[in-house]
């Protein structure tokens, strides 16, 4: 606009003096003037005219190529490439543990949902459980979840239903649990007149044990031992006794104790 | 009136000391067994004699020959038996046996002790026995001497479970005890 400006100024008007270039750029220039400009403007406007395509053209290739990438994983394969006990043994369980809110995490998880799409038998075969236990401390975890409110919320038949338990039973070092059982306190606990007389075990100990000659002697012995009693209590009530007569000798008492 | 014990208290009684029935039983048991014995050998004796002299010979238990052979008889069966096992077959038969006086296993010398000082019992007028019904661990006079006691033995635990296992088997009907009263093993 300028430049053809000044060609009419020289062309068209021969007779009027030719203008001072100095004339182009005003002393004062009137803001808002499009007609002076800096010429660094015209090299950003050039710039920006380059880039901008440019820069849509790198977008639209990035965004194309990883389209192309996630296409071409096979995401299965690459979990499956995962050596997941290593990947385990490298945690610090516990200390993570410690810093999660297990509560408020399971409260936000459809735990149903989640266990639904898990295959969960693939997922034990591939742990190894009896190290993974070694290094929880179980008694911490557990006291820290409200396990009523979470199996409320588990389908424990559905749940159950999906799990292979024999092969995961097989899997399972049970003689350190078998190991820190106590087996005698255990049996003290079983009623042993309730499961002889609901069970088939009475008959197989009739079979194993049972005889003409340990019956009569069972019979005879609790006669006796019953007379024994009875002679005992008027021996009591005559002779009154200030203190309690020992009921064994001192070495066989603790075997004594009865609940 | 029941001459027996609380069904659940019975199974408790294992180690616990023998009451007076038990042991006269036992000792009745074993008086019987060892004076069977004895005639046996005398008659044996008498064959073998008639056979080899031709001569008949009788035993009479007044005879102080017979009496005191009668007595070593009693002290060998006795000792011997209670040395080896701690009781002797009367008392194995009540499921009752000898301990020392703090429940540990009885040794071969207190044993013999005891059953040289048995006879105790019978010469002071059965005086020496009446401790088993009186005395706080139903000691007898020789019990006291030799330090000994005599407890109940028999796996009570066992027996109850063979006693449930017979009434599972029986039927409903008829009485299931095997004496006419409650069968509840003791020991």
């Amino acid at each position: 606009m300028m430049r053809c400006t000044g060609l009419a100024a020289t062309f068209v008007l021969p007779s009027t003096p030719r203008a001072h270039p100095r004339r182009v750029i005003p002393q004062n220039p009137v803001p808002g003037n499009t007609d002076h400009v800096d010429p660094r403007d015209r090299l950003r406007a050039v710039g920006r005219r380059v880039t901008d395509p440019a820069e849509a053209l790198a977008q639209e290739v990035t965004e194309r190529a990883v389209d192309l990438l996630l296409n071409a994983l096979d995401l299965n394969e690459l979990i499956s490439r995962i050596d997941l006990n290593a990947l385990i043994g490298r945690v610090d369980l516990d200390g993570v543990l410690k810093k999660v809110d297990v509560d408020a995490l399971l409260d936000q998880v459809d735990v149903n949902t989640l266990l639904d799409r898990v295959d969960v038998n693939t997922l034990l075969g591939r742990v190894d459980v009896n190290t993974l236990l070694d290094r929880v401390d179980v008694n911490t975890l557990l006291d820290r979840v409200d396990v009523n409110t979470l199996l409320d919320r588990v389908d424990v038949n559905t749940l159950l239903g999906r799990v292979d338990v024999n092969a995961l039973v097989g899997r399972v070092d049970l003689k350190p649990v078998l190991d820190s059982v106590d087996v005698n306190d255990l049996v003290q606990r079983v009623d042993m007149d309730a499961l002889v007389e609901k069970t088939d075990l009475g008959a197989v100990i009739a079979r194993s044990s049972g005889g003409m000659t340990t019956e009569a002697l069972d019979a005879v012995r609790s006669q006796a031992v019953g007379l024994d009693q009875f002679v005992d209590r008027w021996v009591h009530r005559l002779l009154r006794p200030k203190k309690p007569w020992p009921p064994a000798p001192p070495a066989l008492l603790p075997v004594q104790a009865e609940p | 009136m029941s001459t027996l014990t609380p069904r659940g208290a019975l199974v408790s009684y294992q180690g616990h000391y023998a009451g007076s029935v038990s042991r006269f039983t036992a000792y009745a048991i074993d008086l019987t067994v060892s004076t069977a014995v004895f005639t046996l050998a005398l008659a044996a004796i008498s064959y073998a004699v008639r056979i080899v002299i031709g001569q008949d010979v009788t035993w009479n238990r007044s005879n102080a020959v017979v009496a005191v052979i009668f007595a070593g008889w009693q002290f060998v069966y006795f000792a011997y038996s209670w040395a080896v096992s701690g009781r002797s077959f009367g008392m194995a038969v009540l499921g009752i046996r000898i301990v020392h006086a703090d429940g540990t296993i009885l040794d071969p010398r207190r044993a013999i002790l005891r059953a040289l000082v048995f006879p105790l019992g019978f010469l002071l007028f059965g005086l020496g026995f009446l401790g088993i019904l009186v005395q706080h661990e139903h000691r007898a006079l020789y019990d006291l001497i030799a330090g000994t006691a005599v407890i109940y033995s028999w796996d009570a635990r066992a027996a109850r479970l063979r006693f449930l296992a017979r009434q599972a088997e029986m039927p409903e009907v008829g009485n299931p005890s095997p004496a006419g009263a409650r069968p509840d093993p003791a020991g």
